[in-house]
């Protein structure tokens, strides 16, 4: 039995938008793999195959290049809160690792796993480019600054 | 004439050439080791093992100008006047990196590897590698998962020269192999689902081919997993004969036994390649069910017959039957076709030469490179054809054959054969009830063997010697791989003793009498080069379906 | 963001004029990254006069002239860069921003796009216009959420206020601009790379030749610049090359290779000091003057050990080397590999070199492309063994392993096929060599019975690393 499809006609339109601007369809792979993810928080394998049939490539092209990027998750959605805590040298200088211990301690996970009651999802993150705010985690597009263990606790309790 | 220079040696190139540094250097019998290049598929020079250095000879004042980095020899042009630097302390160094690197997460089980014996790991840690193990060492995992129904991939021995991975994208056009991950966690899969189960197998015609590309014993051909140990066997260079394309390839046995075929360069025909159904196709040659037994009918059943004294009594009963006729196989040599038409026209100048039947499956499948698998699938029907139509002045075809054998009073028939699929029923042989004399010469039985007055075991394509004519007109001459099972005489042998001909049998004896005797075999004359000949290349005009009859 | 005035030539600081942040200049202002502010401003008066007075090859020229070096990391001359594009090419040719920023300590690019997205949107005009592309990929990163927001909503701007898209304020030049999402690589910083992750591919940098101003993106003629260079670019246009040479470091007369360090440099200070932030001064500052006079010096009262000079891709300075200059020829006076993008990151004295090390090693392979063998085997056998070392199982073995995987590997020898395997190598080579005694005292403290073991021991499990 074939599988249901996964990717929304609202989806199939959005990626469709994006042919337009480049020259190959090949390009639209992340644009595509990014509107996937921020609908359904993953990327199943279905969604692969589809975005694959959109772009004229074979499945194992769009697997490829999703797999390169420690992005995109395939087996579940995300927590609705993705807690990225940066572990570069100047976030690491002012505490990040225990920072990330500290977190993981707390929620229960290690890095790259997702709490039981799906509100949070902790990562680890190589420099985010926010130095001055070290250490510093983002909660989606949110910039968590200079957060203490403490800090980040109350952060995290005070997610939905 | 363009120079390049490698180690002091001077290597001249052509002036239409486009060499790289591995190429030009193998031209002064100079190895450049790398895993990464290869000549069918496009340079990533990622794999860092030929990293030579090159350098520029000022043409007018022969002065030296070497480039202070090391770079790879694969994606360094070969042009006049460059210098390539092989030997120098910098260069065996960065080889020794390199390899040392390969090996440090390589879990080194060629115990229970495959590709020992060919693997260009052990080979070049054997000439260029470090001298003692340096690294950390670990437990080692030797993973192994399939990637289809025909290849698997032991994972932990693939050293990311992502060679297979361009193979399915650039030769085969199917991309169904991938590299996932990033860095050290990198490794070759194929599109699975959820659970990691295969979705997207390895399966298309080409599919066995990254087995040959791969450089170490990462990717494995499920046929020949654990059969055979590569050192025991010997390779002889042969003509695929399963269809028209006649890719070059190796027959590789031990005592007379094929464990398996691998393409040979020729890049006339098939570049690098060959597919998967001329691969694995041998397992008819020791198929138990093959006829090995010469036998003629009695009124009781089957007697044997001896080898020693049939070309005599077959010779006098043809001359005693009236009216004789052979069915030439596609599947038979040039120089066989010619030899059994020639003697059955000796003994009756009337006699009928039919070309048997031409199997075709499906369409010609053409790949992104030009690669063809043809849809006729015999390997000399053009060699046939032109041998039938000059020695019986026209070109009989099976179906018309078949018409006139039942119409027509005939005496003896010799019907030859060499199909691996059936290739005649009941019905057909049944056309064949009027014959007095009816011959056939197969390598398994079938409605049409089971008449036959004389039962004469046939060769396969590896134990015979001769030539093919593919579909592009090109002759390419082969000698035997393997010797026949016992009791089986190959059609060479016998219709050169048939023929009375001194000695053994030799097929290019035939070949030059053949071509000097018929225009299409001309440019064979003065022999046939590794990579074949292109008949046309005397012709004026492209032969036409039947060949006009030649004085 | 403080308006920091440093003298302009920091060779000579008795009797300067002051300096005027100019890229910085609209940060911290309300609304700075409007349209209407950055109008108000000034801004969009350069491409007004470039597209009226002056043709691509003039603005190229001017470029030229002005000794703009990039500011990604490589410090190539951008006009020179620019003029590797084929003549009369019939296109399209495109042009890449470059605004992956993933350098650790690096964070400059982030503040521009945040705070004066219109700054770079002009200078990525005014650079396309000169290059003759007619489309350009914004290739930013995924973590920068903000910059992205307003990036898009700034590009949105541009194009009601006829900026971008079709003959563009009414001159014949049209200009494209699409922002291109990226999805936490490193290593789609690096221009081919960045390329290929945009064709949609997984980020393996390509082999130069063809260099991308011949072959780029899609097989096009493509320029990849950075953000803070094309920030530059609208400077230069704005007041005239000139003035941006009139900043900086001119060339060392003993050196004829040196193109000298012109113009404004941001200098991001982050680490154990008092005041981490992006810092606007001419190219030249040197380490001390960047942490005493920015950063607040060094916190907690403590003295400073080392510090990253431009991102950690540069390696390592000690305290008694902070007298380097940050200019394109300074790092390398010091053993480091080069000015990068000028992102100091300080570490006190009571900081671990060892921890530095593993955070060092633990990045580069994470972000190893995998391609090459020398950078996916290397670094992730320099990061077992950190590991190891921090684990108290190191040998002293293991620092002249470590020193060796330092040397080999790199662009600079030849053995891969981008730069990466330079930035890791140059943060061990620098650390074994300057902090060797430090290292090996932790060897043989945290490994009594084992650090003189030089037989090959069991690694460790690479767990929580990727």
């Amino acid at each position: 039995m074939p599988a249901a499809k996964v990717l929304t006609p609202e989806m199939i339109d959005a990626i469709k938008a994006y042919f337009p601007r480049y020259p190959s369809r090949q390009a639209v792979t992340l644009p595509a793999l990014h509107i996937v993810n921020d609908k359904l928080r993953y990327v199943p394998r279905q969604a692969v195959i589809e975005i694959a049939e959109l772009l004229g490539l074979a499945p194992a092209q769009v697997q490829d290049t999703l797999t390169f990027y420690g992005y995109f998750k395939q087996d579940q959605p995300h927590g609705r809160c993705r807690l990225w805590v940066c572990r570069s040298i100047s976030c690491a200088l002012r505490g990040a690792d225990e920072l990330l211990d500290h977190l993981s301690h707390t929620l229960g996970v290690s890095p790259g796993a997702t709490t039981p009651d799906g509100r949070v999802t902790l990562e680890y993150a190589e420099c985010l480019g926010a130095c001055e705010h070290a250490p510093c985690m983002l909660a989606d597009n949110l910039l968590v600054k200079s957060v203490s263990p403490q800090q980040a606790d109350q952060f995290v309790k005070a997610l939905p | 004439m363009p120079t390049v220079i490698v180690n002091g040696i001077e290597v001249a190139i052509g002036e239409k050439e486009r060499l790289n540094g591995i190429q030009a250097a193998e031209r002064a019998g100079v190895e450049i080791p790398s895993y990464c290049w290869h000549p069918g598929l496009s340079v990533v020079a990622s794999c860092r093992m030929c990293l030579v250095e090159a350098g520029k000879k000022d043409e007018k004042t022969g002065k030296i100008a070497m480039q202070p980095r090391l770079v790879p020899a694969c994606q360094t042009p070969a042009t006049d006047g460059t210098i390539f630097v092989t030997n120098s302390e910098k260069v065996k160094n960065s080889r020794a990196m390199v390899e040392e690197d390969l090996l440090l997460r390589h879990p080194v089980d060629c115990p229970i590897c495959d590709k020992a014996g060919e693997c260009n790991l052990q080979d070049f840690h054997f000439e260029y590698g470090q001298k003692e193990r340096r690294a950390d060492i670990k437990p080692f995992t030797s993973r192994r998962r399939s990637l289809g129904d025909t290849v698997t991939l032991f994972v932990d021995r693939c050293v990311m020269c992502s060679r297979c991975v361009r193979f399915t994208r650039e030769i085969s056009g199917t991309s169904e192999l991938m590299v996932i991950n990033r860095g050290a966690q990198e490794e070759i899969d194929v599109f699975r689902n959820d659970a990691g189960e295969i979705q997207f197998p390895l399966d298309n015609k080409l599919s066995g081919n990254v087995v040959d590309l791969c450089p170490v014993g990462a990717l494995g051909d499920k046929d020949f997993l654990y059969k055979q140990r590569v050192w025991f066997m010997r390779s002889h260079d042969g003509v695929c004969a399963n269809c028209s394309t006649g890719c070059s390839i190796k027959v590789e046995e031990n005592q007379d036994r094929i464990y398996r075929l691998k393409p040979r360069e020729n890049p006339h025909v098939n570049q690098w390649w060959m597919c998967d159904e001329g691969r694995y196709g041998w397992k008819h040659v020791h198929d138990s069910r093959r006829v090995t037994q010469l036998r003629r009918r009695e009124k009781t059943g089957y007697a044997p017959l001896d080898w020693s004294r049939f070309a005599g009594e077959l010779d006098q009963k043809l001359r005693q039957t009236g009216r004789l006729a052979a069915v030439v196989s596609p599947n038979l040599t040039v120089e066989e076709a010619y030899l059994l038409s020639t003697y059955i026209r000796e003994i009756d100048s009337d006699a009928l030469l039919a070309v048997g039947p031409v199997p075709v499956e499906g369409t010609d499948e053409k790949f992104p490179n030009g690669f063809t698998i043809h849809a006729e699938k015999c390997p000399n029907r053009k060699g046939v054809e032109a041998i039938v139509s000059r020695l019986s002045g026209g070109l009989l075809n099976w179906d018309d054959f078949l018409a006139r054998v039942e119409s027509e009073p005939v005496g003896a028939v010799w019907l030859t054969g060499g199909y691996h699929q059936p290739w005649n029923d009941t019905a057909i042989a049944e056309k064949f009830s009027g014959v007095k004399t009816l011959i056939v010469q197969d390598c398994f039985a079938s409605p049409l063997w089971d008449r036959a007055d004389y039962q004469i075991p046939a060769a396969t394509f590896a134990e015979r010697e001769g030539s093919y004519v593919n579909a592009k007109d090109r002759l390419q001459s082969f000698r035997w791989a393997i010797r026949p099972p016992a009791g089986v005489l190959t059609e060479g042998q016998l219709y050169w003793q048939l023929l009375k001909r001194p000695g053994l049998y030799r097929a290019a004896e035939v070949l030059q009498a053949v071509a000097r005797e018929i225009t299409y075999f001309t440019a064979a004359m003065e022999g046939v080069p590794e990579h074949g000949i292109d008949l046309k290349v005397n012709q004026l005009a492209e032969p036409t379906k039947t060949p006009a009859i030649v004085a | 963001m403080k308006n920091r005035c440093v003298p302009l030539r920091c060779t000579h600081p008795t009797k300067m004029p002051e300096y005027q942040p100019v890229l910085l200049a609209q940060v911290g202002k309300a609304e700075s990254h409007t349209l209407r502010a950055y109008e108000q401003a000034g801004g969009y008066q350069a491409l007004k006069k470039s597209l009226k007075e002056k043709t691509p090859k003039e603005v190229t020229e001017i470029v030229k002239a002005s000794g703009l070096r990039g500011r990604g990391g490589a410090g190539f001359p951008t006009g020179l860069k620019w003029t590797f594009l084929p003549q009369n090419h019939p296109g399209p040719i495109y042009f890449c921003l470059n605004a992956d920023e993933s350098e650790p300590g690096t964070f400059n690019n982030r503040v521009l796009m945040e705070e004066d997205p219109h700054q770079v949107i002009e200078g990525l005009i005014l650079s396309c216009y000169a290059t003759n592309a007619t489309t350009a990929y914004f290739y930013m990163r995924a973590e920068y959420p903000l910059a992205w927001q307003r990036m898009q909503r700034a590009v949105d701007e541009c194009y009601a206020a006829g900026y971008l898209g079709k003959n563009i304020l009414g001159s014949p030049y049209s200009l494209d601009i699409f922002l291109h999402r990226g999805a936490g690589a490193y290593i789609c910083g690096e221009e081919t790379g960045l390329i290929e992750s945009l064709e949609g591919k997984r980020a393996w940098p390509r082999i130069k030749p063809p260099f991308p101003a011949v072959e780029g993106a899609f097989r096009k003629p493509t320029v990849v610049n950075n953000v803070e260079t094309v920030a530059c670019v609208r400077h230069i246009m704005d007041r005239g090359a000139d003035w941006f040479k009139s900043i900086g470091v001119p060339p060392d007369p003993a050196n004829p290779r040196d193109a000298g360090s012109y113009g404004p440099k941001l200098y991001c200070i982050s680490g154990h000091i008092n005041k981490p932030g992006c810092y606007e001064a001419p190219l030249g500052l040197t380490v001390t003057e960047l942490i005493d006079r920015f950063g607040g010096g060094v916190w907690k009262n403590r003295k400073a050990k080392a510090a990253i000079p431009g991102g950690i891709s540069m390696g390592l300075l000690t305290a008694d080397e902070f007298h380097c200059p940050l200019d394109f020829n300074g790092p390398g006076k010091f053993g480091c590999l080069g000015l990068g993008t000028a992102a100091v990151v300080v570490m006190d004295e009571q900081t671990s070199m060892v921890d530095f090390l593993l955070n060092s090693c633990r990045f580069f392979s994470h972000e190893s492309c995998g391609q090459c063998t020398p950078c996916r085997e290397g670094t992730s056998w320099a990061t077992k063994m950190m590991l190891r070392i921090k684990a108290g199982r190191g040998r002293l073995k293991d620092l002249d392993l470590l020193a060796e995987i330092g040397d080999t590997i790199g662009i600079m020898p030849g053995t891969t096929i981008c730069g990466l395997a330079d930035g890791a190598a140059w943060p061990i080579k620098n650390c074994i060599k300057k902090f060797r005694p430090e290292l090996e005292a932790h060897i043989k403290r945290t490994n009594p019975s084992g650090w003189g073991e030089t037989k090959a021991v069991p690694a460790m499990e690479l767990v929580g690393i990727h």
